[in-house]
């Protein structure tokens, strides 16, 4: 099957939009075969074998999305995005320029005006409430301000996106243990998030995102509110998720991570995509 | 579904005791609120025991001829006990009545005047109570509406010298029971929503104190069931906890409550016997279910978004 919008689609109307390079056009089907053997192993490390899952379409889809808010404000217009399992997107733009948006639209937190968001083969704004949890398990969120609970343990916090899901208790143990093994928090699992840095609440936070065994992890800011050293560890353990198979969407205004990691940069401006650039930096490079 | 409820009712413990600052202002208020329902209960059931007392003191007395035999007295008293609105009759005779007037005589510590009486000049009568005072006038017409053939008596019973018209004075205790009713079903309904609104808005504030954990519980992919229940069993629990202690401090209280209740209608012979039931019902059924309601109310507003 292919591509119903290629990543590059929508891009090339607009005369200021930046040409994306030729790897962003690939095909759905060599997509495909790329993520195939990195799924697998992310299903070794992470656990939790998917079923029904069709590694042929991209994890995320919009398609002339427009969100505009009861107060008239257009928040998104006309913004087309293809994202492909395994990829790894910062999402960057000044405030307001509808990232937040963004973020709410995939996460089922709002619905689109106009057009199109398709998750995992699922259009949200046609979705049931009742099947938006199930959907919401198919995406890790982390957020700038963590969002721990802090009269629970490390290793509840983890186990608490499993438990409210009515996970079997059998299952919850060696799925928070092992998540909080991937991203090197075992020996603090008993710790509350006040005995811990921000680096590490922000690392049990990327753990509960990702004991569901997510087709996407999005990053709101995650390196906000971290020192420069601690956003660069950060950064690395996302990665290192990445390359595990688990597509990111990362939206930040961290431009040293942004310009350093040359990975693929969306960047939105007044609601619209003004450039989609993979091995971009954080500002456009003329 | 068993490890549902479990899974609900395991996090309404944790979430009672791990905010338990927010828990024990929501119980505590729970508390006050329901004595102050449960109070307001008690008197104005005392009051409509009042009411229900001087209403059923309204009746009818018809005074006899003096040559009325046997025979018309209880033919008479017949017809009447079968008039629907009538509870019971009771004959009068000339002895009685002058019986009850020595008495009365007596007990207000006059002298007895009727030894210079030659005869007896008391009325024989039979006394009518009602089921309900407000029959009073359809009652008396139907005993007594217009004079009978020769001028006196009554028309429609022979037998009937005259009726005691009292309807002014029945339709004054009439109004004062009526509006002392009303007031006392509006106070209650008033204090009712009072504890209602401060209730829901107390459990309102629990909640809201943790929005974070439902804000997380909804972005992780919690269902609406999930996130709904364990925060329904919690306001269930408060309200329990709360009807609890209300009726702890009501039941160390009831004897000298008891006391005061005796003492203060005293001169009624009330029927107190169901009182304790219907409180204990009151306050676990309104602890219960404002409880629930204000966990369900709460809640919602954060799934609806």
């Amino acid at each position: 099957m292919a591509l119903p919008i290629a990543p590059s689609d929508g891009v090339g109307a607009d005369p200021v939009r930046h040409v994306p390079e030729p790897s962003v056009e690939r095909s759905l089907s060599a997509i495909s075969s790329e993520v195939t053997p990195a799924r697998s192993v992310r299903e070794r490390l992470l656990g939790g074998g998917r079923s029904g899952v069709r590694a042929d379409r991209p994890v995320l889809v919009l398609h002339d999305v427009t969100k505009q808010y009861p107060n008239g404000k257009v928040a998104l217009n006309d913004v087309d995005l293809v994202i492909p399992e395994g990829d790894f997107v910062f999402l960057v733009g000044p405030s307001g320029a509808g990232k937040s948006t963004l973020i709410k639209l995939l996460i089922r937190d709002e619905v689109a005006t106009r057009g199109a968001v398709v998750l995992d083969g699922l259009d949200l704004a046609r979705l049931a409430r009742r099947h938006v949890p199930k959907v919401r398990r198919k995406i890790g969120i982390v957020f700038q301000d963590f969002k721990l609970l802090p009269r629970k343990s490390v290793w509840e916090n983890v186990a608490f996106a499993l438990e409210v899901t009515g996970t079997p208790r059998r299952r919850i143990r060696p799925a928070v243990d092992r998540v909080l093994a991937l991203v090197g928090l075992t020996a603090q699992a008993r710790q509350h998030p006040h005995q811990l840095s921000g680096g590490e609440q922000q690392r049990t936070a990327i753990a509960r995102a990702l004991v569901h065994d997510p087709r996407l992890i999005i990053a709101d800011e995650p390196t906000g509110n971290l020192d420069p050293l601690i956003s660069w560890e950060l950064i690395q353990l996302l990665l290192r998720i990445n390359e595990l198979g688990v597509t990111v969407l990362m939206a930040t205004h961290n431009a040293d991570v942004v310009t350093a990691l040359r990975k693929r940069v969306v960047a939105l401006e007044e609601g619209r995509v003004i450039r989609d650039e993979v091995g971009g930096a954080y500002h456009r490079m003329d | 579904m068993i490890g549902f409820v479990a899974f609900s009712i395991k996090r309404a413990w944790q979430g009672f005791w791990r905010n338990a600052v927010m828990s024990i202002a929501a119980t505590a208020t729970m508390v006050l609120m329901l004595l102050l329902l449960a109070g307001f209960w008690i008197i104005n059931t005392g009051l409509l025991a009042g009411l229900e007392y001087t209403e059923s003191k309204v009746n009818i007395v018809a005074d006899l001829f003096d040559n009325v035999t046997d025979r018309q007295v209880q033919d008479l008293m017949a017809r009447v006990e079968a008039m629907p609105e009538v509870a019971t009759v009771h004959h009068v005779t000339r002895e009685e009545a002058l019986q009850r007037f020595k008495e009365s005589r007596r007990a207000e510590r006059e002298e007895d005047l009727t030894r210079f009486l030659d005869s007896n000049p008391f009325h024989a009568s039979i006394e009518i109570s009602l089921t309900d005072a407000e029959h009073y006038n359809v009652v008396q017409n139907r005993l007594c509406s217009e004079p009978g053939p020769t001028g006196k008596g009554c028309a429609e019973e022979p037998a009937i010298e005259s009726v005691k018209n009292q309807r002014e004075l029945v339709s004054s205790v009439l109004t004062v029971t009526r509006f002392l009713q009303t007031a006392g079903a509006v106070a209650l309904l008033v204090i009712g929503m009072i504890v209602l609104f401060i209730i829901v808005n107390t459990i309102r504030l629990a909640v809201v104190a943790r929005a974070d954990e439902i804000e997380i519980m909804r972005l992780v992919g919690a269902s609406d069931a999930f996130i709904r229940w364990p925060f329904v069993f919690e306001g269930a629990m408060v309200g329990l906890l709360g009807a609890g202690l209300a009726l702890g401090i009501l039941g160390t209280a009831a004897d000298q409550l008891g006391a005061f209740m005796f003492d203060f209608f005293r001169v009624l012979p009330l029927e107190f016997g169901g009182l304790a039931r219907d409180v204990t019902l009151l306050v676990l059924g309104a602890g219960l279910g404002l409880g629930v309601l204000g966990s369900w109310v709460s809640v919602r507003t954060y799934l609806i978004r």
